[in-house]
């Protein structure tokens, strides 16, 4: 350890407890009564700790009084002052560097697919947020696709589909993620797309019990009613209006108010071109052909009929529908005769058949 | 609340010691100021160090403060950014990105520049502010803010900061990026 000498008391003191005062060497005790001193005599007194100027700073090497270069309060040795004025970063953090943006490189790389769903589910939910959910619902789906256990996405995408009245994918979207189950069933996101899912779920049971009454005579005005009640419960359902305009054609037929019938028939086909809507037409048209025997109706009521047909293509079940339908049709329009299908089965089918 | 030495939080995240450092040893070196010593970590308090000359360049001494902040903020945010979607909203079981989420937080919870740099420019600040000094205008909240912030390491403020930029950041990133 290096000795130095108090130059006010000649005490022997470390150099590391010694101080400076106007390029004098003191040990503490004089150094604070020379700065006594020159405060009573409005002196200015700047102590400062004592540098060994003799021994480089940073690595303590012998470099003589006046040796090695001045690096602002200390004196370094020349290999020192070279490393303080350009420290070296070192091979290990150069390495580590590179390694860092390699590993950046591959990870922005390695979620391309995760930035792609990201992307489609905030434009989903800012489209949802737009009220624009037929546009949204494609972004969504796309997002699933990666990522099916998000509840964000599962979520957002069953909150969409229930709004538009697409129950089907609602129901894919809940389920795929982690088979119905979600972690927080008090957020409001999650009871919103209950409070939805319910109502939707509660429309298509009455619609179902709808479908089971008006499968028997009689029955038409509370199937009508059963399918207005969904409807209010859930008046997003894809084509419930067209589903409420049928049961009330059931009920014009029923009443015999053929105008009442064509009308909605009518409505429907235009709303909604396909083959159930068109065999619809056909049938009011042939009712009014029967009570007024104007031939445009009969033409009408065949090629809507053929139109029908048309747009059963490739569908087993309509066509077999619409095979049935179609020997009842012809009884009607070569009759003039207006029966129901109950009475039409239980004169030339033997009572078989009979669903309608 | 619960107590964890501070030396097992640096050990756990000491990717955000070293990025802290190097980016002190890096503006140091951007602006010649001499180095005396520099340690990248240690199992110590501070966990690691560099020490430099004191420059009157206010904006050297801002950078070379601030610096650290500022780099180990936007590479919080780039790391996070690349696993943010897997972990926090596509909710996808893949370790890379949860490594790479460490990695940002990690990086994230070193931002904070130590008491001593904010209080250099605490002090110089006012003066160069009254100036017009636009880089002392600005540092003075943020030193104020830092310094706040600095005490609330004892309450994890650290990881509150690396969590909400490596959150908020991402977010914020995604939903801009998104519109087009």
């Amino acid at each position: 350890m290096n000795q130095v000498v108090c130059q006010e008391c000649s005490r022997n003191l470390s150099a590391k407890e010694a101080y400076e005062l106007n390029e004098k060497v003191l040990c503490g005790s004089c150094a604070k009564a020379a700065v006594d001193r020159a405060k009573a005599g409005g002196q200015p007194a700047q102590v400062t700790r004592f540098v060994d100027k003799s021994i480089c700073a940073r690595c303590k090497t012998y470099i003589g009084e006046g040796g090695g270069v001045v690096a602002g309060p200390v004196r370094l040795c020349l290999p020192c002052s070279e490393l303080v004025q350009n420290w070296p970063y070192p091979q290990w953090l150069k390495l580590s560097l590179i390694g860092l943006l390699l590993l950046l490189v591959f990870a922005l790389f390695h979620g391309r697919n995760y930035f792609q769903a990201g992307k489609d589910l905030y434009r989903g939910e800012q489209l949802v947020e737009q009220g624009e959910y037929q546009k949204a619902l494609p972004y969504l789906r796309e997002a699933l696709k990666i990522a099916p256990n998000s509840d964000k996405g599962a979520l957002l995408t069953a909150k969409t589909a229930l709004l538009i009245g697409d129950v089907e994918t609602a129901a894919k979207a809940l389920m795929g993620h982690e088979g119905g189950r979600f972690e927080n069933a008090d957020k409001p996101e999650f009871r919103e797309v209950d409070d939805l899912w319910k109502k939707a779920n509660s429309a298509l049971e009455q619609l179902g019990k709808a479908a089971k009454l008006e499968e028997q005579d009689g029955n038409e005005v509370a199937a009508a009613k059963l399918a207005h009640g969904a409807a209010a419960l859930y008046p997003q359902l894809l084509h419930v209006d067209i589903v409420v305009d049928e049961y009330e054609e059931g009920v014009a037929f029923v009443n015999k108010d053929y105008d009442t019938y064509l009308s909605l028939a009518e409505k429907d086909w235009k709303l909604w071109p396909t083959g159930g809507t068109a065999s619809m037409l056909s049938s009011a048209l042939a009712c009014k052909y029967a009570v007024s025997g104007v031939v445009s109706y009969r033409q009408r009521s065949e090629e809507m009929l053929a139109k029908a047909k048309e747009l059963s293509q490739g569908n087993k079940e309509s066509l077999d529908r619409l095979a049935e339908f179609e020997e009842r049709n012809h009884y009607r329009l070569e009759s003039r005769e207006i029966i129901n299908k109950t009475e039409y089965d239980r004169r030339f089918r033997g009572g078989k058949n009979s669903a309608k | 609340m619960f107590f964890i030495p501070g030396q097992v939080i640096s050990a756990l995240t000491f990717p955000g010691v070293i990025v802290h450092e190097a980016a002190h040893l890096f503006f140091c070196k951007l602006f010649r100021l001499r180095v005396f010593n520099v340690c990248f970590f240690r199992f110590g308090n501070p966990a690691g160090y560099v020490i430099h000359e004191n420059s009157e360049n206010f904006t050297a001494q801002f950078f070379v403060s601030m610096g650290p902040f500022v780099v180990n903020t936007v590479l919080c945010v780039i790391f996070c950014t690349a696993a943010f979607l897997p972990v926090w909203e596509l909710k996808v079981t893949d370790p890379l990105a949860y490594f790479f989420y460490w990695l940002g937080l990690s990086i994230g919870m070193h931002a904070f520049p130590s008491t001593t740099d904010l209080s250099h420019l605490w002090k110089a600040a006012p003066a160069l502010a009254k100036k017009g000094n636009l880089l002392a205008i600005v540092s003075l909240p943020l030193s104020a803010v830092l310094v706040v912030l600095n005490y609330g390491r004892v309450i994890w403020a650290d990881l509150g900061y690396g969590i909400a930029v490596g959150v908020l950041g991402p977010i914020a990133i995604f939903r801009a990026f998104a519109r087009f």
